[in-house]
Parts: C-alpha cells; sequence; structure tokens
C-alpha cells in the first residue's frame, strides 16, 4: 500500500482535475488519519474478510429489466441549451489529441 | 402558511383561501426569508395558482431543495459547477407533487450537492437557523427545514445521503422523514452516494410528512432501484393505535455514562431523550435497552465517510463543464475541465473527492472501501436483527441542539463521533427513519428518531405520529430565541 | 525467427444490435445527424440514471453460453472510472466483477485445423461518444455513447496471426449467426485489442506482454501481431529482450508499425467499483434454456454436417458456412428441392463473384433461390445449356428481370438428332481439306469441328451429341 502523502494527494487531486491548495492538501491529510486509525481497527475484526461487501442498499426487490424498444432522442437545442460551446449540432472543445481508449 | 396540509386543503375547498392568495403568502414569506437567513437560491415569483382538486396537495405552495431537477428552473445543487443550469426534464418526485397540483414556489440552499451537514458550504453562501440565527440549521437540506420552520410553507422536498434530512430537521424542530430506500424514485435527484441517496420530506407534523410521500412515492421506469409500493398508504394507516409495540434504544449512545466527560449540553439532552422515552410507556409501548458492539458504533463515522466519499467521486466526475456549467478556460480540454472544477467545487468536496479516490485506488479498495462496505453490511444486520424483535429503533438526534456558526467546522471529532452519526445506519440499511422534535435545550428544538425496518414505513411513521400527539412540538413555527 | 514461439491474446469488442441503447432508451442505430439518437442520461446530464436493456443481457448470455462460459448467478454492473471527453459521465459502465461469462472455450479452424481457445471472460458494457476532429478542434456527437458493446477476452492461448485471424473471423460469423451482431468491421461494429508476448520454444514461462490498443481491421491485427513478433523477435535474438517492455502500443497503418502509447508503470488505475444504481439480477436458469434454444447451428457444426450428409466438398462447405446469409441462401434452395451440389456450385461461384464484384449483401441479391431455381431447372430439362444458363444468370442479375424471361423456344438447344446431322454433313463438306488433315493424324482439329457447328447453331447445338455424331463421322 502506498502511504498517503503530499505528493499523492496532488496526484490524485489531478487525476481528478482539481487543484488543492497547499492548505487543502493538509486537511485532506488529517481528515484521513481519522478514516485510516478506524478502518485499520476494522481490518482486525475477526472474520471481517469472510463477510460480502454491501454493494446495493436493497437486495430483496423485485424489477424487471426494460423491454428493448426505443424512445425518441431528445431535442437538440435542449440537449445544448445549457453548453457554452456548440458548433451546429455537436459540443465543441479544444483539438483532442492522443487516445485513452 | 402556518397551517397544515389538511387545514390548508380544507380552507382552499370550503373557498375560505384561494390558491392564488396562497402563493402570495408563501412567495411574500420566502423574501422575508430570504432576507433573514438566506434559504434559497431562487424565488420563483412568478409562481401560479392551480385548480383545487380531491388532492390534498392540490393548489398548496411548496419548497423544492436545490439538488433536484426542475424543467426551465435553475438548479443548482448549490454548486458553482451548476450554477446556470437550467435542466430541461423534471425529478419524478417532483413531477409527481407537480400532477397532484402542488406548486413550487422556491428552490432552496443545500451543502453543495449535499456533501456536509452544516448548511454553510452552498455556493450562494450561509443558512442561518430561524430559532437563532447565530446557529447552523445543519444540512445539507438546510434551506428546506429552514423555510418549512419559519412556516414559508407546510412542506419541502429533501434528500437524505447520511442524515440530511433527519438532523437538520430536529436544529429546526420539524419533522423530517425518509422512507425505504427505493420507495421515491431517485431519478432527477443529483447523486452524491447513489448506494445512500435517499428522496424524502420535511413537514411540520408526520400526518403532511405521509401525505407528501404517498404523493411522491411509486415505481419508476428510469430508476431500476424503485419498487412497486402501491400496496402502502402511509396516510391512510396513520391511526395511533401502538399499545404493544416494542422500541429499543442503545444502550452505549443513550446512557450518560458511556461519555468520559459529558458536557451539561449532553445531559440536557440524553435526559429529555429518557423523558420521551416515558411519553413511549405511557403510550403502551414497550421500550427496551439493547446493547451493540462498541467497535461497530466507533467505525461507523468512518465507513460512511468512505463509502461516500468513494462513491461521490465518481458519480460528480460528470461535472467538467462540456456539456454543461460554465466552461473553464485552459488550452486544451484537460485544462478546462480542470479549471471548471478547481473553480467549481467548495474545498470540503474537493478534500472529499481526493478521500475517495484514495479509497477506491486498487491497492487500497480491500483495506478501505470493501472493508468499509463489509462493516456497513454487519451493521445493517445488526439493525435486522433489532427489527426481528423491536418495531423500530429509537435514538436521540445528535448531541445537543444546533451548533454554532463560529468555531464550528466539518471535520470529524472522536467523542460523540457515534452519537452524532447514527443516523447513516438508515441510509445503510435504507431503512425507514423519521425525526420529530421532542423537546428543547435551552429555547432550541431537540428532537428524536424513530427507524424500522424497510418496507415497515406504515408502521415507523405510525409510532412517531403516536409519540408526536403525545407531546407539544406539533406544528411548531421557529420563534428567534437569541438574536444577532 | 522460428527459435521462438509467439503469444497472442486478443480482446475484441463487437456493438450490439438491438432497438435501444444498453443503458438508455434512446435508438441504437447509425446516424448521420450528430447527437440525434440520445436520451439523457447518454450525456450524463445530473439526476440522470442508467436503465439495463434486456435485449442486450439476453445477447450477452447467449454469447456466454456459446463460448461454453459460466454463468454469474446475478447479474451486476461495474463503473471504470476515467476521464476523457468522449466519456460524459466521466465513468463507463461495464462488468469487471462479474461478467455475463468466464472460463469459457471454444474450438476454431486455422488452416484446415481445428485448434482449441480459452476464453477468459465475455462481458457487456457500453460505448463511448465519438469525436470529429477538425482543424484546431474537436466536435462531440453522443450518438455512439451508450451503444452496447460485447467484449470478449481470450487467454493468451493463441499463437500466430493466422490464428488470431481465425479466431477473429469465427466469431464474427458467430454474432452473425446468433443474429445479436452486424459485425461489420466496415462500420467500425468491431475493434481489438491485442497482447503478443514470444518465449523460446522449449520455454514455460510467458515472455514479457505487450499490448496493443484499438486495432480496426482484422487485417491490421494480423500485421500488428506480425510486426510485433518481429520486432520482439529481433531485440531478443540481438541479445536485447530487456527492451521489451510490458508496455501499451498502437498500430499505425502507414508505416506498419507498432508505435509505444505508454508503460505498464503508468498505466491508469480505473478504480472499478461495483454501480449501486444497478441491482443484483438474477440470472434466472429458466430464461437461460430458453436463450439456450434459441441459439441456431453454428458455422462449424453446418459445416460438418454438409460435408457429412450433403456430400460438399471441405471446401465449399467451407465457403458456403463463412457468413450466415450464404448459409441461409444455400439451405433456400435445398428446400425448393434443388440438388446440393448444384446449388453449391452456382452460390460458390457466379453467385458469391458476383455480390463480391457487386459489393452488394447476399439478403438484397436480386436472384433469390426460387429464381435461381428457374435457371437450374431448364438445365435439367436439356432446355438450355450451361453456358446458356449463365449468360441468363448474368442478364436476370443486370436487369433485374426473372429468368424465365429471357428463356424461349429460340433459346432452345438443338438436340434433334437428324437436325444436327444434316447440318454436320453440310460442315464437313464445306471443310474437306481440315477432314484430310484430320484424318491424316491432325486430332486436334476435332475441336475446330465442333466450333464450327457451334459457330453455325449460334451456340444451341447440344454439346454432347454434337461431339457424338462429329466422332462417328470422322473416325469411320
Amino acid at each position: 500500500m502506498s502511504k498517503f502523502t503530499k505528493e499523492l494527494v496532488d496526484d490524485l487531486a489531478a487525476k481528478l482535475l482539481i487543484g488543492l491548495s497547499p492548505e487543502e492538501n493538509q486537511m485532506v491529510l488529517d481528515e484521513f488519519a481519522i478514516i485510516d486509525e478506524e478502518l485499520s481497527k476494522v481490518d482486525s475484526f475477526p472474520d471481517i474478510k469472510k463477510i460480502e461487501p454491501m454493494t446495493h442498499t436493497l437486495d430483496d426487490f423485485t424489477f424487471t429489466l426494460r423491454e428493448d424498444v426505443a424512445s425518441e432522442s431528445i431535442p437538440i437545442e435542449e440537449a445544448l441549451k445549457n453548453c457554452d460551446k456548440t458548433e451546429g449540432r455537436e459540443v465543441e472543445v479544444p483539438k483532442v489529441v492522443g487516445g485513452e481508449n | 402558511m402556518d397551517k397544515t396540509i389538511e387545514e390548508l386543503h380544507s380552507l382552499l375547498k370550503s373557498g375560505e383561501v384561494t390558491s392564488k392568495e396562497l402563493v402570495e403568502e408563501s412567495l411574500k414569506k420566502s423574501h422575508e426569508v430570504q432576507e433573514k437567513y438566506n434559504a434559497f437560491v431562487t424565488i420563483l415569483d412568478d409562481a401560479k395558482e392551480t385548480t383545487i382538486t380531491d388532492n390534498l396537495l392540490s393548489g398548496i405552495p411548496f419548497g423544492i431543495k436545490d439538488n433536484y431537477s426542475t424543467k426551465d428552473i435553475l438548479s443548482t445543487g448549490s454548486s458553482n459547477t451548476l450554477k446556470d443550469y437550467v435542466p430541461f426534464y423534471t425529478a419524478t418526485a417532483v413531477q409527481k407533487l407537480l400532477d397532484a397540483g402542488a406548486i413550487p414556489v422556491n428552490k432552496t440552499v443545500l451543502d453543495e450537492f449535499g456533501m456536509g451537514g452544516t448548511g454553510t458550504t452552498g455556493h450562494t453562501g450561509i443558512v442561518k437557523n430561524p430559532w437563532d440565527p447565530t446557529r447552523m440549521t445543519a444540512g445539507s437540506s438546510a434551506g428546506s427545514v429552514c423555510a418549512v420552520a419559519a412556516g414559508v410553507y407546510p412542506y419541502a422536498l429533501g434528500s437524505d445521503t447520511g442524515d440530511s434530512i433527519r438532523k437538520p430537521a430536529a436544529f429546526c424542530g420539524i419533522v423530517g422523514y425518509k422512507p425505504t430506500y427505493g420507495m421515491i424514485s431517485r431519478y432527477g435527484l443529483f447523486p452524491f452516494a447513489s448506494s445512500l441517496d435517499h428522496c424524502g420530506v420535511l413537514t411540520r407534523s408526520v400526518v403532511d410528512a405521509a401525505i407528501v410521500a404517498d404523493a411522491m412515492k411509486g415505481i419508476d421506469e428510469h430508476d431500476m432501484t424503485s419498487w412497486d409500493s402501491s400496496d402502502i398508504h402511509l396516510y391512510e394507516s396513520l391511526n395511533g393505535e401502538v399499545k404493544g409495540k416494542k422500541l429499543c434504544y442503545i444502550k452505549e449512545l443513550c446512557d450518560i455514562e458511556s461519555y468520559e466527560n459529558p458536557t451539561d449540553e449532553l445531559k440536557l439532552h440524553l435526559e429529555n431523550f429518557k423523558s420521551s422515552l416515558e411519553v413511549c410507556s405511557s403510550l403502551g409501548i414497550e421500550v427496551e435497552a439493547v446493547s451493540v458492539d462498541q467497535k461497530l458504533l466507533n467505525a461507523l463515522p468512518s465507513v460512511y465517510v468512505a463509502i461516500s466519499c468513494a462513491e461521490a467521486t465518481s458519480n460528480m466526475s460528470n461535472l467538467t463543464g462540456i456539456i454543461f456549467g460554465p466552461r473553464g478556460e485552459g488550452k486544451n480540454v484537460t485544462e478546462m475541465m480542470m479549471d471548471h472544477r478547481t473553480k467549481g467545487f467548495s474545498t470540503l468536496i474537493k478534500r472529499r473527492f481526493v478521500i475517495g479516490s484514495y479509497i477506491l485506488q486498487k491497492e487500497n479498495q480491500e483495506r478501505y472501501f470493501k472493508n468499509a462496505q463489509r462493516v456497513r453490511r454487519l451493521l445493517v444486520d445488526t439493525w435486522k436483527e433489532l427489527f426481528k424483535t423491536y418495531d423500530a429503533v429509537i435514538l436521540p438526534v445528535g448531541s445537543g441542539p444546533a451548533k454554532h456558526l463560529d468555531g464550528s467546522k466539518d471535520i470529524l471529532t472522536k467523542d460523540t463521533a457515534a452519537l452524532e452519526e447514527h443516523l447513516q445506519i438508515g441510509n445503510f440499511g435504507g431503512f425507514p427513519s423519521i425525526t420529530i422534535p421532542d423537546g428543547f435545550i435551552d429555547g432550541l428544538p431537540v428532537a428524536l428518531n424513530i427507524t424500522g425496518n424497510c418496507y415497515d414505513d406504515e408502521n415507523v411513521l405510525n409510532i412517531a405520529y403516536a409519540i408526536e400527539s403525545k407531546m407539544n412540538y406539533k406544528n411548531q413555527i421557529a420563534k428567534e430565541v437569541h438574536h444577532e | 525467427m522460428s527459435k521462438y514461439k509467439a503469444v497472442i491474446g486478443l480482446e475484441m469488442h463487437c456493438e450490439l444490435k438491438s432497438n435501444s441503447k444498453v443503458f438508455s432508451s434512446a435508438k441504437n442505430s447509425y446516424n448521420e445527424t450528430p447527437n440525434d439518437n440520445i436520451a439523457p442520461v447518454d450525456m450524463a446530464f445530473p439526476g440522470t440514471l442508467p436503465v439495463v436493456n434486456k435485449k442486450c443481457v439476453r445477447d450477452a448470455l447467449m454469447m456466454s453460453i456459446v463460448l461454453n462460459c459460466e454463468t454469474p448467478e446475478y447479474m451486476y454492473f461495474d463503473r471504470k472510472n476515467y476521464y476523457y471527453p468522449d466519456l460524459p459521465k466521466g465513468y463507463q459502465i461495464t462488468q469487471m466483477d462479474a461478467p455475463v461469462g468466464v472460463n469459457g472455450h471454444i474450438e476454431i479452424e486455422c488452416n484446415g485445423k481445428r485448434i482449441p481457445v480459452d476464453i477468459h471472460d465475455i462481458h457487456l458494457e457500453e460505448d463511448a461518444a465519438s469525436l470529429d476532429h477538425y482543424y484546431d478542434t474537436s466536435c462531440i456527437d453522443y450518438n455512439r455513447a451508450g451503444v452496447p458493446l460485447l467484449e470478449l477476452v481470450t487467454e493468451p492461448c493463441l499463437s500466430s496471426a493466422e490464428e488470431a485471424v481465425a479466431f477473429l473471423e469465427h466469431m464474427r460469423s458467430t454474432y452473425k449467426y446468433c443474429d445479436v451482431s452486424e459485425a461489420d468491421t466496415k462500420k467500425g461494429q468491431i475493434r481489438c485489442d491485442v497482447n503478443v508476448s514470444i518465449m523460446d520454444c522449449d520455454a514455460t514461462e510467458l515472455g514479457t506482454r505487450v499490448e496493443i490498443k484499438n486495432i480496426n481491421s482484422f487485417g491490421n491485427v494480423f500485421d500488428a501481431i506480425n510486426y510485433e513478433i518481429k520486432r520482439q523477435s529481433e531485440l531478443k535474438m540481438q541479445g536485447r529482450y530487456d527492451e521489451v517492455e510490458q508496455e501499451t502500443r498502437r498500430f499505425d497503418e502507414e508505416s506498419g508499425t507498432t508505435i509505444r502509447m505508454r508503460s505498464k508503470v503508468d498505466s491508469i488505475d480505473y478504480k472499478y467499483f461495483v454501480d449501486p444504481n444497478l441491482p443484483k439480477f438474477k440470472i434466472d436458469k429458466e430464461w437461460l434454456e430458453e436463450i439456450k434454444k434459441g441459439i441456431p447451428l453454428l458455422a462449424l457444426e453446418r459445416k460438418d454436417k454438409y460435408i457429412e450428409e450433403l456430400g460438399l466438398s471441405d471446401y465449399d462447405a467451407s465457403v458456403i458456412v463463412k457468413e450466415r446469409e450464404y448459409a441461409e441462401y444455400f439451405e433456400e434452395c435445398l428446400s425448393l428441392g434443388m440438388d446440393a451440389k448444384i446449388a453449391s456450385n452456382w452460390l460458390t461461384t457466379q453467385i458469391l463473384g458476383e455480390i463480391n464484384r457487386e459489393e452488394v449483401n447476399l439478403k438484397d441479391f436480386y436472384l433469390t433461390p426460387s429464381l435461381l431455381k428457374q435457371i437450374i431447372d431448364e438445365i435439367k430439362k436439356g432446355t438450355i445449356s450451361s453456358k446458356q444458363a449463365k449468360e441468363i444468370f448474368y442478364k436476370a442479375v443486370e436487369e433485374k428481370k426473372e429468368p424465365k424471361t429471357f428463356i424461349n423456344s429460340d433459346m432452345a438447344q438443338i438436340s434433334d438428332r437428324g437436325e444436327l446431322e444434316s447440318l454436320i454433313n453440310k460442315i464437313l463438306e464445306e471443310n474437306d481439306a481440315q477432314v484430310e488433315q484430320y484424318k491424316s493424324g491432325k486430332d486436334n482439329l476435332f475441336d475446330y469441328f465442333v466450333g464450327q457447328v457451334m459457330k453455325n447453331t449460334r451456340g444451341k447445338a447440344n454439346p454432347v451429341l454434337t461431339k457424338e455424331i462429329l466422332k462417328e463421322k470422322l473416325d469411320k
């Protein structure tokens, strides 16, 4: 496990596309110290690893999957009305170079 | 506007008052409350009256927390990232109220995207407590509790991820109810932590909470976690018959002996709670003390932060200023998104994103995220075990009345942490949970909470209704006890 | 280079066919008009939620069964978190924890040999938006955002570019047989990631794995693998194998080479976690059975049947089963009572030749099996020669008119012995010089006489009868 350091805080923040001030950085470390302490104790709970992590709130209700029926597209003027930069029917951004996926 | 929904409905029906007059009064009150307590992001001055039907909500004004999507009405989540965002669709829960003939008159301030419990982190500034403007309302449904407590209208929508309806309701002397997870569709509620987010309502009485939740609930094809509750009738099932019901409270949280150096305020608070238990007994309700593993309770606040921050950091990844929200500045897309997010989010949210992100890192997930999810299950199972014997768990809300605005920070503290945060178990399990006022400390309201098993909303509300009837805090309007 | 063996694994992404997208009810169809197939959740408007499409789950389960995978008891989804302008939510909904299928295996055919392929997993996920690039801007079109994708991941178990492409072809055909995808590489419906490592032939431990991402045609998969094997082998031979890094590369079509994108060290942590908005869905055993029943006979099974039961050649059977529509065309011919070998000949030569030349789909081909039958019936009756039949075929296809409109009395073959004999007598008389030469040993002049007969009858003389009469008369 990598230790939570100032550098790691900044790195994570950068990957989340947010900038942090030095004060904010320190606050993250302070806040996390409490969580770390408490959750470290959890790690030593007997048989904790045998518990299935709870990922969903309810798992005892019935639901159906959606039938494959298409509906009308949202009107283009509504789709783009909150966008600050558009070109024709599209959202415009500065040229994207390189690829992620 | 200080009346109950039933009273207003009969006045409207008989013609003693018109919907137009109610809207005018509510708007006038909105401006006064805005002036004094800063409760609203938007006041809908052009709100129009509606036709009075047999629906109890028709013609009556209400407020909407600003994290509900409302078509053609600014919906900000109290965040600069969405400060100009005008949605083209309306949240299901809101639409159901509009269909019932209810009239939205304002959008209320929250802690940014519901992340926070102080009412101080919204982008339009701090919301003040109408009982004492030097104090917090708590949050995140700060504007909604403030407005309902101040008598702007009989009810307002809230949302509850940790205790965001049920805790501020306590500090403002009103009722806050979040039904079982999925009973009200989340479609159109700006997400904070999807597995913990609940829609709900703030009112001044249990009856009103039942009426509004009845109108908001229902299965929604847009929310796969919603379910069919057509056989649940909250309002109709309120009969006050609670004789023989069983409640329990958690010793570790409620006994003053559990605390090393309790403050006078905490002592008063727990004494007040014990006297509320006597009210229960007088109703023929059996109340018993139970014991819960202290280390589970100690882990609770951190488990909540871990899960909610992790989900939040992912949920709010759509806030980049590309499709909506103000475009950031920068040479390339990444810089633009970064500028938008850095300027748009408050410091609290940014910190929590980083924590959430750290917890979700591949090498940390097991230790933090999955362990948190495991403790979540242990806590939920513990409560479910209690529900085999008891109709509900009854507990005091918080460690006293509303906190002061100065010197208060929304950072985790350890001593009374579990007492402050136990309502989060209601979110962990998706349990129906309601807060009702049960007294005053130094002229400021305090409250108790009743939490029951999933789908048992009728029972939980009925117990709350019976207790409320025995006490004198129903339909109270905030009166400033301290002045700035 | 033969000193080393290559180990190849594939990731194949294929767009599924459906009316609506996988997590929204927007249309799932190619649309030239940007942002014309969008639901609010496709653009991640705040408060919107995903809702799972039942057909996509069904199709994914069908492929899981076809690949002999284990299906999970409960189906759920994970979020893959990263920021990119084509990903509006900031995460992709995919399956990491419990894919629709794991630990599968199938048999494919490569160069006439059947080889086993192990499947790591197959999972259902959503596609991203598409970016249109201009001089200094890019424009985002969300039509593709949320289109269902099936990602298939093999174990590193293939050993050559041929095998890799054979596998991809096999899967493409399987998707089409099962009617879950158009599987059209030209429309970008299939994209592949490839991982390649090499090792000494007698080694047991895998070499350093290099991944080549986002290859959009099978031809490029073939070239990329071969380039990468060559690159790694050369480095290894030069004793510079440590320069082969665990990294991600991309294939550059123009140079035919692979180019480094990022090393393993810089790999992105996608912070996968289970999406709480999509509840765990119990996969009903009965539903699985029902899906299983809907699986048609697949290519290799059909091929075996055609060879064993219908006596087709391995080659013809392979050609016919290559595409579902070929096999369907063929089987329709059979159901109309045509002879299997005759139908197979027409399909594999004339018809496929024509549709390839015209670049049309067999489904849209004018000459349906019942129209083809008009031609074949006339050959059988002896009304037309096979040469004429071909002419009629091309005329019918070109003019889009029924073959029978070109079959008339004028076309009928001259099969009357008396008529032919008198004609041949006349020709032999007119060519007595050639007859003399033939009789003195110039055998190859026989074809000359046949040609003369055909010329005089404008090709209508029955060729078998003509040869018979000519032999009688010349050899006596």
